[in-house]
């Protein structure tokens, strides 16, 4: 039964979970710590026992009506590649974050009580991309973007002080405007199509959209700044700074890593699968989005390297590098795509494990801005080791899982013709290591003072050396995620 | 089990052991050290023995995108570049025993000649382009190794140039698998010989910028001068040597594996490549005069001298070709003996401006002996090798039919003349204390490597056949 | 030609209240300077949404979409929009209550909602 049902109870699963763990702060101490972290194997097992179903099955999608009602009355939930991808993603980040996150939050939430509301929060983001990865119902994506984006702005807000609540605010009043646009989308959809099922709108869709192209054009515009706002694409990135880097540690990372990419890929998936490629590129589309992301690219990493404050440095870097996705999106081949999607997923990792590191820095040393990082390197060498490799993975340096998503999406640029784009994907990567050598080379090669080590704990090291691991092996050995990404791309081009 | 893999791989291995082991071990260090750059040239030499004795001219190993090729011009620098680590590594001991950071020098030594040798047997652009931009991150640590402000400065230009180099190839070397299909270099060349459209055009600018960098073609060659803040082993191996010919070689693989000298000539780029290449021939040499530094002197002179194989490489002819390759044997032979020489002087007056080495002749008897030989050598004469490699050179601008690139090489070698004399000269003018104060351990170390490879360039420049028949004639035949 | 356009306007008055009550609210949230008027800026907003969303389903002439057997031969209107509205407002109710919350640890924090001295650029600073 478990199997047959397997889609929904991963989404099932981390919901109830999370509900369940605010009953144990009172019982015995770590019983939380190992709820959350045998929740996220379950998830990671039950992905991986996924895709073996999908690749047996010639890489078609399990579709799986919930309920037992078929679409279009009923929501379906439809696991192919792109949603294993994206599991994946959650399942492979989120644990090794979740590990980080046992050790210390307590120190800085200063209650238990505290502690669990913390963890279902962070069990409800992910329960909520989970939900979007395999949805395949419209209103099914809204109800989850919203649960996503609470759990988001509560988890900024999860660190008591000033400036994380102003930030939480911030976001919030902003997602929810962003929620408003996708809703309105979702309403202008359902009223040209009549469907709320992704592949029977796309039926629909095809047939009228040219009785009614400006209602088209203004549901896709909706979408884009709705999911754009929620996924800091530039120019609607403005509460991201705030956010990630006034939240706590692992909530910066799992934001910046998971949460942004999750409402990429629900873009994608509406995008791709109810207006469909033929559709984008005939409204020019494809184009916006292409120029939208260079342009992100662009501001982002000028942003970057104006900040002095580490965190804000790496957030603004995400500003940057969801324009290379979004570039990718725009591309409209699937060596493109599966570029754009492999470099979401390299960069989720790579950007939880700057944070982490990046935190760790933080509350060891208690220095704050790159400016005063000297010496940092003799005083957490394990830790400032893996901010370096990650850092070289971000700046897209061969043999690092960066390189290969920034080489497939050179390759899409120069296959839709598109000269400029590949100017633009070479210029962030120089900009990246404008903005990330300078802290590597302060924290080893300028001499500092004192040489005490204060390297941080085994499980926060353990935590950050599975996410390295993680860059490197994608690096020399990307096959089979890329394989994954190739074939998402060809289902979101394909169908 | 291909000695090629043996080569690159055991200098990484030696690399990262002697980055684990403790900084106070310098004995066991030095051990692991020149066994290791002794295992790597072996196998180089080992390859070479294969390809050069006609059982079996090429030599290819494949696992996925990882190919790996051993042709000849493969060899002639994975030749240069692996021995001169050797004989390096020998003058480094007598040049750094008190240097405080010898594990994270030593390390990325070995690593760095790994990932040279890398780029050396790279069978494609990927791998090739892998192994450049990794070159540039492993021999940044070396460039700042005195951590003082203005090495600092030279690394961060250093990182600047050769990134922005690198983000123009790898743009260049995707347009180019998109065009051709293929990335792989074979006996021919990699692109179509019909495609002559503008698109051509802007890849091979791209190619030339990104290996430019390297190959200190101006107006790239901005990094070279202020790397010499390292210390001397470094400036002399990799700045004057290993990196310096990466960027050279990736020129000559440009030119012959990727576009081919009929493309090439059919696009119509051969004048301004010359006209290129040229300038920075006579350029480096009249910046040099104004150098006092003498290690920066050293410098604008390789920058000179690389644009010698690069005209010679841009006429596109065999005779071109013969003397880019014999030029790129000789110039490192001498350079690197001119900068070791330089470094014995460093090392045991503390001078390092020209202008102080008025007598220094009676001090340093033998560093100056090595040193004016090695000068004849640099300005062209008999019976320095290096004689031959102009020569063929300036055979090259005539049958080319390019007479103006004959002067230039001749103003050129007069400037040489003018810029190098000099500082022999210094060396016997003014009083200086009469005792020599070459007899210590250091000097020795210092000084045998230079000895060897000064009589090993008098003996090329009197039976060149040595290294022609081997080296350039096998790459010309493998080309043309 | 104007009268055209002003009687197709009041054929479709919820629409037009709608686009209206939406204006009102992106004002109030763009113009206002107190943060708790932002918020009901956004309700407002959500409101015009649902109310669009709503007046969507409906059909002239049938009736309310409960099942019942008296009414089969007039029809229903369509229900699904109604559906989504509720959890609409359910997902709108809990974002605000959640916003004030916020609210209230904020203005523990600043003693004041204006928006002008919370996000004050100097502010950021000072930490």
């Amino acid at each position: 039964m478990i199997q047959e049902n397997l889609p929904v109870l991963l989404v099932v699963t981390l919901l109830f979970t999370a509900y369940l763990l605010p009953i144990f702060t009172k019982r015995r101490p770590r019983i939380i710590e190992l709820l959350v972290v045998t929740v996220e194997c379950l998830i990671l097992g039950g992905t991986l026992y996924l895709a073996g179903l999908i690749a047996r099955q010639g890489r078609a999608p399990i579709i799986y009506p919930a309920g037992g009602w078929p679409a279009p009355w009923g929501i379906e939930l439809s696991v192919g590649s792109l949603s294993i991808l994206f599991l994946l993603m959650i399942a492979g980040v989120g644990l090794p974050v979740a590990i980080f996150a046992t050790d210390g939050i307590t120190w800085q939430l200063r209650s238990r009580q505290r502690v669990a509301w913390f963890f279902t929060l962070y069990l409800l983001l992910a329960a909520a991309l989970a939900g979007l990865a395999v949805t395949n119902d419209l209103f099914n994506v809204y109800v989850f973007v919203e649960v996503a984006t609470i759990s988001c702005c509560a988890l900024v807000a999860a660190k008591d002080d000033p400036l994380a609540i102003k930030a939480a605010f911030r976001y919030l009043l902003l997602a929810t405007v962003g929620s408003g646009f996708i809703f309105a989308g979702i309403g202008l959809i359902y009223l040209v199509t009549g469907n709320l099922d992704m592949t029977f709108a796309f039926t629909e869709l095809s047939q009228r959209a040219y009785t009614y192209p400006h209602v088209v054009r203004l549901a896709i515009s909706f979408f884009v700044i709705g999911f754009g706002t929620k996924a800091a694409l530039f120019p609607l990135h403005l509460w991201l700074p705030d956010a990630h880097s006034a939240a706590l540690t692992p909530a910066s990372a799992i934001l910046s890593g998971l949460a942004v990419k999750g409402y990429i890929i629900a873009l994608a998936k509406i995008l791709y699968i109810i207006v469909g490629p033929a559709l984008l590129q005939a409204l020019s589309i494809d184009r916006i989005l292409l120029l939208m992301g260079m342009v992100a690219i662009v501001a982002g990493s000028l942003l970057a390297l104006a900040q002095d404050e580490l965190k804000r440095r790496l957030a603004y870097s995400t500003v940057a590098q969801v324009g290379y996705i979004f570039l990718g999106l725009g591309l409209m081949n699937t060596t493109g795509l599966a570029g754009a999607l492999f470099y979401a997923a390299s960069h989720a990792i790579i950007k939880a494990c700057l944070f982490l590191a990046a935190g760790a820095i933080i509350s060891r040393t208690g220095k704050e801005r790159v400016s005063q990082m000297a010496g940092v390197g003799r005083e957490m060498p394990i830790t400032m080791g893996i901010f370096t490799i990650c850092s070289f993975a971000l700046m897209g340096l061969p043999l690092l899982s960066g390189f290969i998503g920034k080489w497939n999406l050179l390759r899409g640029s120069i296959q839709a013709g598109s000269f400029l784009a590949s100017l633009v994907i070479i210029l962030g990567s120089l900009l990246c290591a404008g903005y990330l050598l300078p802290v590597i080379r302060t924290a080893y090669f300028v001499p500092a003072g004192t040489t005490t080590t204060k390297e941080t704990s085994f499980l926060q090291i353990s935590s950050m050396l599975i996410l390295t691991v993680f860059v490197i092996v994608l690096g020399i050995a990307p096959g089979p995620l890329w394989n994954l990404a190739w074939q998402a791309a060809r289902d979101l081009l394909g169908g | 089990m291909s000695f090629m893999l043996v080569g690159i791989l055991s200098a990484l291995i030696g690399g990262v052991i002697v980055a684990l082991l403790p900084e106070e071990s310098q004995k066991l260090r030095r051990g692991i050290v020149l066994a290791t750059c002794l295992l790597s040239a072996l196998s180089v030499w080992q390859v070479a023995a294969t390809i050069f004795s006609k059982t079996s001219p090429l030599n290819t190993l494949e696992w996925g995108i990882w190919q790996f090729r051993a042709d000849p011009l493969a060899l002639s620098y994975a030749l240069i570049a692996g021995t001169l680590w050797v004989l390096t590594a020998i003058y480094s001991y007598g040049y750094m025993p008190q240097d405080p950071r010898q594990r994270s020098f030593y390390a990325f030594f070995l690593l760095s000649m790994g990932i040279t040798l890398g780029i050396a047997f790279a069978g494609n652009l990927l791998v090739l382009y892998i192994f450049y931009e990794l070159l540039t991150f492993s021999t940044y640590p070396l460039v700042i190794h005195r951590r003082s402000e203005e090495a600092l400065r030279a690394g961060k230009k250093y990182i600047i140039y050769s990134l922005v180099g690198a983000g123009a190839l790898l743009v260049a070397i995707v347009a180019t698998g998109f065009m051709a299909g293929s990335l792989s270099f074979g006996t021919g060349a990699i692109l179509d010989q019909t495609a002559t459209s503008g698109k051509t055009v802007w890849l091979l600018i791209l190619f030339v910028i990104g290996f430019g960098v390297k190959a200190a073609l101006m107006p790239l060659h901005r990094w070279l001068p202020q790397a010499m803040v390292a210390p001397t082993p470094v400036s002399a191996l990799l700045h004057a040597v290993a990196v310096v010919n990466a960027g050279v070689f990736g020129l000559l693989r440009v030119v012959y594996s990727v576009f081919g000298p009929d493309l090439l000539t059919k696009l119509g780029v051969r004048p301004y490549l010359l006209v290129l290449a040229s300038f920075t021939v006579l350029a480096g040499s009249i910046v040099a005069l104004r150098q006092d530094v003498l290690k920066k002197r050293l410098a604008y002179s390789t920058i000179s001298q690389l644009s010698y194989m690069l005209v010679g490489a841009f006429t596109l002819s065999s005779f071109g070709l013969s003397g880019a390759i014999f030029h790129m044997l000789n110039h490192s032979i001498i350079k690197i003996t001119l900068f070791f020489c330089a470094g014995a002087i460093e090392h045991n007056t503390g001078k390092t401006r020209v202008s102080e080495l008025a007598g220094l002749e009676r001090t340093l008897p033998w560093t100056f002996a090595l040193f004016g030989i090695a000068s004849l050598g640099m300005v062209g004469m008999l019976p320095v090798s290096a004689f031959w490699s102009k020569y063929y050179l300036m055979k090259a601008g005539l049958s080319s039919g390019n007479w103006p690139l004959l002067l230039v090489f001749i103003i050129s070698g007069i400037l040489n003349a003018c810029y190098f004399f000099p500082i022999v000269i210094q060396g016997f003018l003014g009083t200086g204390p009469i005792r020599s104060t070459e007899g210590n351990k250091e000097t020795y170390l210092m000084l045998v490597p230079c000895a060897l490879l000064v009589v090993f360039a008098l003996v090329l420049g009197v039976y060149p056949n040595l290294a022609w028949s081997y080296l350039v004639d096998g790459v010309v035949g493998s080309f043309f | 030609m104007k009268v055209s356009l002003l009687s197709r306007l009041l054929a479709n008055y919820p629409y037009v209240a709608a686009f209206i009550l939406f204006a009102i609210g992106i004002y109030g949230v763009i113009a206002s300077s107190n943060l708790l008027r932002k918020l009901l800026g956004i309700s407002i907003m959500e409101s015009a949404i649902f109310l669009m969303f709503i007046a969507s389903g409906n059909i002239t002439g049938r009736g309310v979409p409960i099942v019942d057997a008296a009414k089969e031969s007039v029809g229903y209107v369509n229900p699904l929009p109604q559906a989504l509205i509720l959890t609409g407002i359910v997902v709108g109710v809990s974002t605000t209550a959640f916003a004030l919350a916020l609210l209230v640890k904020l203005h523990k924090y600043y003693g004041t909602l204006d928006a002008r001295i919370i996000y004050d650029k100097r502010e950021a600073d000072k930490h």
